[in-house]
């Protein structure tokens, strides 16, 4: 007989089970753990699971003078660093009222968009790794490696560049840059036609990517989704053009959209995106030898430097989606808080597990990198 | 709309064209390190020549990556602002982004292009490193990421000081600089970097960092009450000092130094001297000791011992032979460079907290040493160098032959004189621009032109007047001669001074370095006045001593001797200032505190 | 883009006693409002004039004051402008309405924001801890949380002994100054 207070153990049903995704695993991009419910192949529901990489910047950089902050900054987003580095920027700037030279604001969006092609590069890549094709991931790490040298020369440092500083940036352009920057545009610009036959035409990878994390444009804008996943679903939005900072008013380049809203589209919206940097970069290279002046206009010495109080929120359009940080200075010097809004706030957190659920197993990384979902920006 | 056709057309052949690719050169790295880019961000490296351990490197660092390590062995200089320190770098800490390069004052320290570093588990004390001119493994690489003009995060340049132009001054005494405004006051303040070598190259160690720091931060009570922590007359210094921390100021190695001492003036300025005065009597004794101290002589050093030893609650009395006390500062010194209100001011917080003055006392011949001796627990003799030293050349006892000090002292007591219309002055020191600038303005305003001229023994190169005094005199019409030697000062068959004549220079001093100026006979030029002053140097009267106190004190080649703490050899007795080694008024304050601090000690004792 | 929309909303919020309105330049609104309006303000913002998509919420601790500010950055993609809307709650008991009934992004926000400075959301689904899941001391980005000092107590900095050094003290030299000194 069974006791009085007894109560039976609810179990679920048997061909139900758990998995972790992640953290290590090269599905993920980063280091993000994803817990599945899943039902044999099916999802069923979905959670994310954050903070690997969580390395408390926020609270970092109000301990720091403002000037040290831009060695911190662009470590949030590994693959694309240098939008962090140039709204971190724009926001003191515009807190102190400095007035930033033209010629650096040439050299800024020349590396944002030498920084948006080699994250693009970088994702499809990925994405093409998450559906068993490796050859194009090694071909976009090989060709994001010849950007990187680039940037070597540019700023000294490969990755992380820290080479914007509030006020302009560091060093001018070495001689010769810009020829090399051609020859580099040439080769990505033949090498397009090798992604496109081996990736991007592939019927292989069409039938994989199609209608895989499906949204419709309300669902996105909903959501919160912003960047090439929202020009996917059709809405031509890009902060380059619509909130326009830097210099992006005088150069031509098209907001291409794509109206499917799946995996497919936003790929192809990454690679008509690559055509467009390069397209900029073309202009740049072009105009640039015609603007002089200094690379940086005089700043305070940084260990005596003062912002005055107030508070300011950035924008960019990283090659993720809508950056920004949210800067508030109280007088001091060191800023008393700043609140870094990445991308992938959105899309690697709430976006990723609605569209996980209902998918397949083997489709959860394809969602992720699709989205070019971010961890490092989430947990900052 | 994208452009991307993605329906495959497809073809039989497709396959066939990746055979292109085995002619295509891959993305690859070489076996060997890949050189790497001109401006490449590697390992530091640091020039121990040019370095001068100010630590600005440590203190910009973000990863708080850097120590500072003392190197027995290598130059420690506080007068030229070296310090025998040099940064270590941890690079478990160091991200290499580059900003202690872009603000290394000197340019010492930069990055290579060397980026390789590997080590076993046990090896981690390799990552400790102290960055030095031949590299991280004993491999020299060139240099990537260094020193730019572009990125210099210093500002080189300085504030402008505006001064009075030399047409609107040349006729009266009215102060020449008009001093920082709040904004540039700031603005200069913020040059700052905190190394501290203006603190130890400073005789008596002012507290310049935390000043400057007040002052940027708008603070200027605290910048006055840090000041006030080591030297009483900061009114003086902000317009006078030789300013030995600019010289070893770490900005002025590669550009301006920082204006410490317009700062100065500028924070003194800006507090009322009402409340300078409350500042200055912070921490002062609530109680009286009971002990009483004379202090002979109310210049500099003998009014900063007054200024301690009252702060710390004893009776001092000051006996000033003039008739207003502030010796040379006030009497050597002109009314241009310094107004005789700021020296008041200086005086009159000097006074608020206790101290009395008493003028037109002499001692020596109004009260004697011995007197002193019976009434007073102890006695400071600080009556610098009041008389002038003579050339004894042939001529140089006429009756307009006069000394540099003598006149000064009559131009700033309202003495009248006649003004010459022409004059010589011999000296090439900052007295003598003091006396040539001074008679050049009560010519122009009595005769309505200028007619100095200033012969001194040395050349441009190595002339003792400051430059800054060199130009304003010669905006002002004096005319300045070098490499001449006096010869005779010439007298008419009336009587009457006509000039002085002076012969080339060949050199000033011998082999063994002493001075015996050797002139070219055949150089010889007459220069036309009706005065001739000597400004070659001063001496102090020592007569109020007298006879038995005087055999009984040790005397070093005419000057009193003391230790480096103004005790003399008679156990009661101290002296400071310029009578015992000079040369200027901080170096009197250093003494004065010295000496306060020796009497301090010797009144406990008893 | 619209501009007749930019026009109608300035005018309409001007006119509002309760809220202050500062427009910064064409594209940045600033808007400082009492904590119970803002959800009214916001449903105003997205249901009329078209703010429908939620940038971020910030947060800012205002210990002196014992206040959070929350900012609330809404973007319209019709009139291509952000409006920031600031409102102070009182840091203790800090519990503020949650909209995620107006944002979806919200969710994230207010977790992150309840994670890091403790501030309730009523109503957002999803309270639970998400970055800092081992976590068990104070929110940590409060300012009465002092993250060195933590550091400092919890690790060891890490201790050198190359052998130059070893020389140098040998010599009479040595470390004289180490960086968390002078920080």
């Amino acid at each position: 007989m069974r006791p009085e207070n007894y109560e039976a153990i609810k179990q679920p049903p048997s061909n139900e089970f758990e998995l972790n995704f992640g953290p290590n695993h090269p599905g993920i991009e980063g280091n993000y753990a994803f817990r599945v419910k899943l039902n044999g192949d099916e999802v069923l529901s979905a959670r994310a699971d954050a903070g690997y990489l969580h390395r408390g910047f926020e609270k970092l950089m109000e301990g720091r003078l403002w000037i040290q902050n831009i060695a911190l900054v662009p470590r949030i987003c590994v693959p694309d660093p240098v939008p962090m580095e140039v709204c971190y920027s724009l926001a003191i700037e515009e807190l102190c009222g400095l007035e930033v030279p033209e010629r650096a604001q040439w050299l800024r969006v020349m590396q944002l968009e030498m920084s948006r092609l080699a994250a693009h590069l970088f994702a499809f890549g990925g994405h093409a790794a998450t559906t068993g094709m490796y050859t194009p991931m090694f071909w976009g790490v090989a060709d994001r490696d010849l950007i990187l040298d680039r940037f070597e020369e540019l700023t000294g440092g490969r990755v992380y560049s820290i080479y914007n500083i509030p006020g302009g940036v560091r060093r001018d352009m070495p001689d010769g840059f810009l020829d090399r920057l051609e020859s580099l545009l040439d080769y990505l610009d033949s090498r397009l036609a090798d992604y496109d036959n081996l990736f991007f035409r592939n019927q292989v990878f069409i039938k994989r990517a199609r209608d895989i994390g499906t949204m419709s444009q309300e669902q996105a804008l909903k959501w919160g989704v912003t960047g090439p996943n929202l020009r996917a679903t059709g809405l031509a939005f890009d902060v380059r053009r619509d909130d326009p900072y830097l210099v992006y008013e005088k150069i031509d380049f098209d907001v291409v959209t794509e109206p499917g809203g799946d995996a497919l589209s936003r790929n192809l919206v990454r690679r008509a995106e690559l055509k467009q940097s390069i397209r900029i970069l073309r202009q740049i290279i072009k105009h640039l030898p015609s603007v002089k002046g200094p690379v940086r206009c005089p700043i305070p010495n940084p260990l005596a430097w003062n912002v005055p109080a107030g508070e300011t929120y950035t924008r960019v359009e990283s090659s993720k989606g809508e950056l920004a940080y949210y800067v508030v200075s109280n007088g001091g010097d060191k800023p008393y808080r700043v609140h870094v809004r990445g991308p992938s706030s959105m899309h690697a957190v709430q976006v990723l597990e609605k569209l996980a659920v209902g998918s397949r197993l083997e489709d959860i990384a394809q969602i992720m990198f699709s989205l070019d979902a971010c961890p490092p920006e989430v947990d900052r | 709309m994208s452009d991307i056709p993605y329906k495959d057309k497809g073809s039989i052949l497709g396959p066939f064209k990746s055979l292109g690719f085995f002619s295509r050169k891959p993305v690859t790295e070489p076996f060997e390190p890949r050189i790497a880019a001109d401006n490449y961000r590697g390992f530091h490296v640091n020039d121990w020549d040019v370095c001068i351990g100010c630590s600005t490197c440590q203190k910009v660092c973000d990863n708080a990556a850097i120590t500072m390590v003392k190197i027995p062995g290598l130059p420690d200089d506080p007068v030229k602002g070296i310090r025998n320190e040099r940064p270590a770098i941890d690079y478990g800490r160091c991200c290499w982004c580059g900003l202690c390069v872009d603000i290394c004052p000197t340019g010492s320290i930069s990055l290579t292009q060397e980026y390789v570093h590997t080590c076993r588990e046990d090896e981690l004390d390799s990552y400790f490193i102290l960055p030095d001119p031949k590299g991280m493994h004993n491999k020299l690489f060139p240099k990537g990421w260094s020193k730019s003009e572009d990125a210099d995060l210093v500002d080189l340049e300085r504030q402008h000081m505006a001064e009075m132009e030399p047409q609107s001054r040349s006729d009266n005494f009215d102060e020449i600089v008009d001093g920082f405004t709040d904004q540039q006051a700031i603005i200069e303040a913020s040059r700052c970097v905190q190394c501290g070598m203006c603190h130890d190259s400073c005789p008596t160690n002012m507290h310049a960092p935390e000043y400057i720091r007040a002052i940027w931060e708008g603070d200027a009570e605290e910048a006055v009450r840090q000041m006030y922590r080591s030297n009483p007359f900061s009114h003086v210094c902000g317009r006078v000092c030789t300013h030995r921390c600019e010289t070893a100021c770490s900005i002025g190695r590669r550009g301006d130094p920082v204006a410490i001492r317009w700062l100065k003036r500028y924070a003194m300025d800006a507090v009322s001297d009402e409340r300078v005065r409350e500042i200055a009597a912070e921490g002062k004794a609530d109680f009286i000791s009971g002990k009483k101290i004379a202090i002979i002589g109310s210049g500099p050093a003998g009014l900063t011992t007054a200024f301690d030893l009252a702060k710390n609650g004893h009776a001092v009395t000051v006996y000033e032979a003039l008739e207003k006390p502030g010796g040379m500062p006030r009497y050597g010194i002109p009314e241009y460079r310094l107004p005789y209100d700021r020296l008041d001011a200086d005086i009159d917080v000097i006074k608020s907290v206790g101290v009395k003055i008493e003028c037109n006392v002499r001692i020596g011949s109004d009260i004697s040493m011995k007197q002193l001796r019976q009434d007073f627990d102890a006695v400071v003799v600080a009556i610098g160098l009041q008389q002038g030293r003579s050339t004894r050349i042939p001529g140089s006892d006429h009756e307009q032959v006069r000394s540099s000090v003598d006149l000064l002292r009559m131009i700033t007591a309202g003495e009248s004189f006649d003004v010459p219309e022409s004059v010589v002055v011999i000296g090439g020191g900052n007295v003598a621009m003091d006396i040539a600038r001074s008679l050049a303005r009560m010519q122009k305003s009595q005769y309505g032109k200028v007619a100095v001229t200033v012969s001194a023994l040395e050349d441009f190169d190595h002339f003792l007047a400051d430059p800054e005094e060199v130009r304003e005199a010669r905006e002002e019409g004096v005319v300045i001669l070098d490499s001449r030697g006096p010869r005779e000062c010439i007298i008419g068959k009336d009587g009457k001074l006509e000039g002085l004549t002076t012969l080339g220079v060949i050199s000033i001093f011998d082999e063994d370095g002493r001075f015996a100026p050797s002139y070219d006979e055949a150089d010889e030029q007459l220069h036309p006045g009706s005065m001739v002053i000597e400004s070659i140097g001063q001496m102090s009267d020592i007569s109020l001593f007298g006879e038995e106190l005087t055999e009984e004190l040790e005397w070093n080649r005419g000057r009193l001797q003391a230790d480096e703490n103004g005790v003399t050899s008679v156990s009661w007795l101290w002296s400071a200032g310029d009578m015992v080694h000079g040369p200027d008024v901080v170096h009197a304050v250093a003494d004065g505190h010295r000496v306060a601090d020796s009497i301090e000690t010797y009144l406990n004792k008893e | 883009m619209s501009k007749e929309l930019n026009l109608w909303l300035d005018d309409l919020l001007k006119d509002i006693k309760i809220i202050q309105f500062k427009r910064k330049n064409s594209r940045r609104v600033r808007i400082d409002i009492s904590p119970e309006a803002l959800p009214a303000l916001l449903e105003l913002l997205q249901g009329r004039a078209s703010y429908v998509h939620l940038s971020a919420i910030s947060c800012v601790d205002w210990i002196e004051e014992g206040e959070f500010e929350l900012v609330y950055h809404v973007w319209s993609y019709e009139t291509n402008s952000l409006v920031s809307a600031h409102t102070r709650i009182a840091r203790d008991p800090g519990v503020y309405l949650s909209v995620y009934d107006l944002y979806t992004p919200a969710a994230f926000f207010e977790r992150d924001i309840h994670e890091m400075f403790g501030v309730y959301f009523e109503g957002s689904p999803d309270m639970e801890k998400f970055i800092l899941t081992e976590w068990n001391g104070p929110p940590p980005m409060r300012k009465d949380f002092d993250s060195e000092a933590f550091v400092n107590q919890t690790f060891n900095w890490e201790e050198y002994h190359p052998q130059w050094l070893k020389d140098i003290e040998a010599e009479g030299g040595g470390i004289t100054t180490r960086p968390e000194d002078v920080r």
